[in-house]
Order: C-alpha cells, then sequence, then structure tokens
C-alpha cells in the first residue's frame, strides 16, 4: 500500500513501489486527465506536479511521489498560476485534439508559479519537452504571456 | 536489445504505445445507442442530427469526428445557424455508426477525412437546422392560430411578433414532433447569418483544460483488464515464438495472447502489462516484406511516375505547347514518409458476450470499425455497437481499425481470464 497526497486529498492505492504515477493515476484512481503519450518521459503529456515542480509521471515511482504534494490537470486550477494558465488557455483558443495539452497547461503553471514574467527563452526552455502534434506551440506561448500579464477572470463565452 | 534501425524503433515505439484495454465483463449493460438516435416519443428529431428534449435541452449528433481540426464547432454552427439556436445552447453527443443516416457525401461512408467535413456537410447540416426550426414554427403558428410568416424564431424561442407571445423550443417539441417533416425548406440568405464566417468559440475546448474530456483510452468499464500489443515490425510479417517463461510471475499479468501477427499481455493494469510485454522473448518473421528499403521504394515510385497515370483533367494542349514554349523549367519533388504520431496511443475497449459486441474507440471511420468487428465476432453488424470518443490526433491514422481487431481478437482470453 503507497499513501499519496493528489490534490490537496490523501489516496492509498495497492501499487507496487516501482509502478510509475501516471499508473496509479489512471488505472488505479480512475484521473485520467493525466495522459500517457509515451512512456519514456519523452512526450510531456503526462507532466504533473510535485511539490510544485513539473515532473514525468510515467517515469517517477510511486515510491518517489510519496510524502510530496502532487498536483494532476485536475486539481491545477484551484492554484493561482493554474487558474489563469486555464483561462489564458480558453481565451486565446489554444487547444485542437487536446491530447497534450493537460501536460502543457502542468508545464507553463509550474512556470508561471516560478517565473511570474517569462521571456521567450524561459518559455522555450521549460515547455521544449511538452510535444504538440497539431502544432499548438505559436498560441502556447502567446497564452503564457497573456497568463503572466492577466489576472484570472471568469470571461462569459462569446 | 542491441541495434535498431531507425524503422525498428518507430515500430517498437508504436507498439509499446499502442495498448488496448480489454473488457472482461460479460453482462449487458443498457442499450442507450438506439434511443439516442431516434429520441424518445415526446422528444423532437426531425432527422438524425438534432433532438429537442421538452426540458429545451438541444442535443446535436456528430458524425464528423473531433481530432483537433474543429469539427465539433464548424459542424454545430451549420445547425445552429439554421436552426436559430445559440452555440451555448447546444449539447454535442458522438453519432454512433450509420451509413444511411451519416455518410459524407464525398466518401459514401462515415468518415472523417481528407479535410472535407465542412465542404461536404455546409448545405446537409444547414438543411437539417432549417428544416427544424421551420417545424418548430408550424407548431407555434398552429398553437397560437397565426400565420408562419408572422412568427420568428431566435436563441430556442419562436415569437409572435405582432403580440409579443412566446414559446420556446422545448415546449414546442411534442408539437412539432406530430407534424409531417418538409421535403424542401428555404435555407437562410448568407448575409443573414449570424454565426457561419464568425469566429466562434471551440466547443470542446473547455473539457480540455481541466483533464474532463473522455478520450478512447480513457474510457473505464467495471472490472476491465488492459493490455498492451507488441506487433510484428514488418507490415506482413508473422509471429514465430514467443518465450513468456519469465512474464507469468509478474504481479497483476493475466494472460498472454498470441496473434498471427502480434503478442499481447492482459493485466490488472498498464504497469504490469507494459512490464510483461518488455520481458517477452519475442521471434519474427518478417515475410516478404522483411528486407524493404526506402531507397528502393523510392525508386519504385520514380519509375511508377513515368508511367501513364490518372487523367483528373486535360485542358488544351499540354505537350504541344510545352514543346512550343521558349523556356522550361524541370524539377523533381519528394517527399518522405512521415509518422502519423498522434499523441494519444492506438487503442481500443472491447466488451463481447454471446450475442453483443460493444467497442469504445476514438475512430475517423466508424462504420469500418463496426463491420470489422461484426466480420471477426460473427455478430450481426446491428448487435455490434460503436461508441466514438474525442481522437487524441487523427492524421489519418485512425482511418485504420486494426486497434480495433486486436482487441476484438483478444476477447476469448479475456473472457478465460475473467
Amino acid at each position: 500500500m503507497v499513501m499519496l497526497k493528489i490534490n490537496g486529498k490523501s489516496h492509498t492505492v495497492d501499487a507496487a513501489p516501482d509502478m510509475p504515477l501516471l499508473w496509479a493515476l489512471r488505472d488505479l484512481l480512475g484521473m485520467n486527465g493525466t495522459k500517457f503519450g509515451c512512456g519514456a518521459a519523452l512526450c510531456g503529456a503526462c507532466t504533473v506536479h510535485l511539490d510544485g515542480i513539473p515532473r514525468r509521471s510515467c517515469v517517477m515511482p510511486v515510491s518517489a511521489a510519496t510524502g510530496h504534494s502532487i498536483t494532476t490537470i485536475e486539481g491545477v486550477g484551484a492554484t493561482a498560476s493554474g487558474k489563469r494558465v486555464q483561462q489564458a488557455w480558453l481565451d486565446l483558443e489554444v487547444i485542437q485534439c487536446g491530447y497534450c495539452q493537460s501536460g502543457q497547461i502542468m508545464a507553463a503553471a509550474a512556470l508561471l508559479a516560478k517565473i511570474p514574467a517569462p521571456t521567450d527563452t524561459d518559455i522555450d526552455q521549460a515547455l521544449s519537452g511538452n510535444i504538440c502534434r497539431c502544432g499548438t506551440y505559436p498560441r502556447i506561448r502567446e497564452a503564457i504571456k497573456r497568463a503572466a500579464r492577466k489576472p484570472a477572470t471568469s470571461k462569459k463565452e462569446g | 536489445m542491441g541495434q535498431m534501425s531507425r524503422r525498428q524503433l518507430l515500430f517498437t515505439s508504436a507498439a509499446a504505445g499502442g495498448g488496448f484495454l480489454l473488457g472482461l465483463h460479460l453482462e449487458a449493460s443498457p442499450r442507450v445507442l438506439a434511443a439516442t438516435v431516434k429520441g424518445t416519443q415526446t422528444d423532437f428529431a426531425p432527422n438524425a442530427f438534432i433532438r429537442i428534449h421538452k426540458d429545451g435541452r438541444v442535443a446535436l449528433m456528430m458524425n464528423q469526428v473531433e481530432m483537433g481540426q474543429g469539427t465539433y464547432t464548424s459542424m454545430p454552427m451549420l445547425i445552429a445557424e439554421e436552426l436559430e439556436v445559440g452555440l451555448d445552447q447546444v449539447h454535442l453527443e458522438h453519432a454512433p455508426p450509420n451509413d444511411k443516416l451519416y455518410a459524407n457525401p464525398i466518401f459514401g461512408d462515415q468518415e472523417t477525412g481528407g479535410s472535407t467535413s465542412v465542404r461536404a456537410f455546409y448545405e446537409p447540416l444547414r438543411r437539417a437546422g432549417a428544416t427544424a426550426r421551420t417545424m418548430l414554427v408550424a407548431a407555434a403558428a398552429e398553437a397560437w392560430g397565426v400565420d408562419t410568416a408572422s412568427c420568428r424564431a431566435r436563441r430556442g424561442v419562436v415569437t409572435h411578433t405582432l403580440t409579443g407571445r412566446t414559446l420556446s423550443y422545448g415546449a414546442l417539441a411534442e408539437k412539432a414532433a406530430k407534424l409531417p417533416v418538409p421535403a424542401q425548406v428555404a435555407l437562410k440568405d448568407p448575409k443573414d447569418f449570424k454565426l457561419i464566417g464568425t469566429p466562434a468559440k471551440r466547443l470542446d475546448t473547455p473539457a480540455k483544460v481541466n483533464g474532463k474530456a473522455e478520450y478512447g483510452i480513457d474510457v473505464r468499464l467495471p472490472g476491465m483488464k488492459i493490455a498492451t500489443v507488441a506487433a510484428s515490425p514488418v507490415v506482413g510479417g508473422k509471429l514465430v515464438s514467443v518465450d513468456d517463461s519469465k512474464v507469468r510471475a509478474i504481479e497483476g499479468v493475466r494472460q498472454i495472447v498470441r496473434l498471427d501477427d502480434a503478442v499481447a499481455v492482459v493485466a490488472d493494469h498498464m504497469w504490469a502489462a507494459k512490464r510483461g510485454l518488455a520481458a517477452l522473448d519475442i521471434r519474427w518473421d518478417d515475410g516478404q516484406h522483411g528486407k524493404i528499403n526506402t531507397a528502393d521504394v523510392v525508386e519504385g515510385l520514380a519509375a511508377a511516375a513515368q508511367t501513364p497515370g490518372v487523367v483528373a483533367r486535360n485542358d488544351g494542349d499540354a505537350p504541344a505547347d510545352l514543346a512550343g514554349a521558349a523556356n522550361t523549367l524541370e524539377a523533381v519533388y519528394e517527399v518522405p514518409f512521415l509518422a502519423h504520431a498522434t499523441m494519444e496511443p492506438m487503442n481500443c475497449t472491447v466488451r463481447v458476450s454471446p450475442d453483443r459486441c460493444e467497442i469504445w474507440t476514438g475512430t475517423q471511420i466508424i462504420t469500418r470499425a463496426q463491420g470489422g468487428a461484426a466480420k471477426l465476432t460473427g455478430l450481426p453488424l446491428d448487435k455490434v455497437e460503436v461508441h466514438n470518443r474525442y481522437l487524441g490526433g487523427g492524421f489519418g491514422r485512425r482511418l485504420e481499425f486494426d486497434m480495433v481487431l486486436q482487441a476484438g481478437a483478444n476477447r476469448p482470453a479475456g473472457r478465460g481470464s475473467g
């Protein structure tokens, strides 16, 4: 049994210590917002936060996550930077197929929490490991800048 | 794994990422889909695309799938424009397989591909919306005993312009459902468009920023097992032998399934399945395509390009004009093979009982997937239900349904280990 603190709540999962966090989230806890892309830390779709730091859950054993505060896409909206990023993503219509975007949003939220006004270089460095096959990169960059400038608002649907 | 060519690496990655999900539950579940097409008697369902509930909910059936290109916004815009509802008032559902109701007129079957959705459905979906609106207006006019010309529809409400009386679409649904469906309806003049041609917000985005959007890979059924496959690294290759002696001891592994051209490890969760797959010692017979390389393929294409091709158009006398031209320019254009590389790995969930097969997947060709599953299981088409989901990228890769057949082929294993 492994204890995991996810989005502020404690969960006990029946996982071997070497099971990657991704499978504990998806297959044992039914939290499907975190995506499986490559399983080898190459695409970034599985990005979660461990104590606010972006990590690839597909290669992080649950034993390494125990005792830390885990945030996933389901809970990132409760953080200040996560909420701003989600709103900017909506405002600028960043998303296409959306499969990589949980990871993109997690990476962007962690970046803004660390660097409130990131430069293009900061953005490129922080998100270079998050692959988008639809090619939404220009909008991702713009949305991060928008989130950095604007506080979160509840904009009405147009 | 020793030395690998780039080609092998691509295939191995695809196979390792090619998890499919296998359901073990055999009991019947409620047959929702039949009801979603026809609607209940009190709903207004004038065609296969629109269903208006008595409570005012407007459901639109999406036959062209969403894989990032925006169809779950453009198709609703076409319907909503003529139906006279706002995009904030509609609720979208994935359409079931049915070529008669949903065929893409460009392809002749229910297919999303080739950038055809808007041009194929520009008129049909507007007509579907206009038909429903015409009937709702007629129902209101009948209720008030007035001329339809004095009634206007807007945002899901019909107003009698002379008296200001109003009736919502929900309130009119039952009455409209009893009216005959008109064969001819007038479409709007494009100058009156309120939605078409405007930069509308995508309808699928809100669920995609918080992890709620459900892709094929996110389907979960009670008691479901998860399998992952290693497929032959060469198309046309066959499985020769599998040594699974190191796999059976892995906790969570339930079964190793041998197919003609693939091996699957069935387990309680993906981690066990992946560990099991990695511990297999597999031998393949690459078959007749084993020696094919890129240079041969390019050479073959170049040779084929010198033979007479299909004539799509023939204007004027090109050879004569070229022969008489002052300057001619010759160039050869080549493009490499490209991996589809969808972000969401190929996957499919199946639940099979002796008289029924249910499939959940994200597919660009839902009726072909249904047909393939029917052939595999020996069940008639109407016993094979396919539930589409959001596609984590398509790019044509999901114009194939190999993942459906692989998942379906594991059915006996699933039943046996349940």
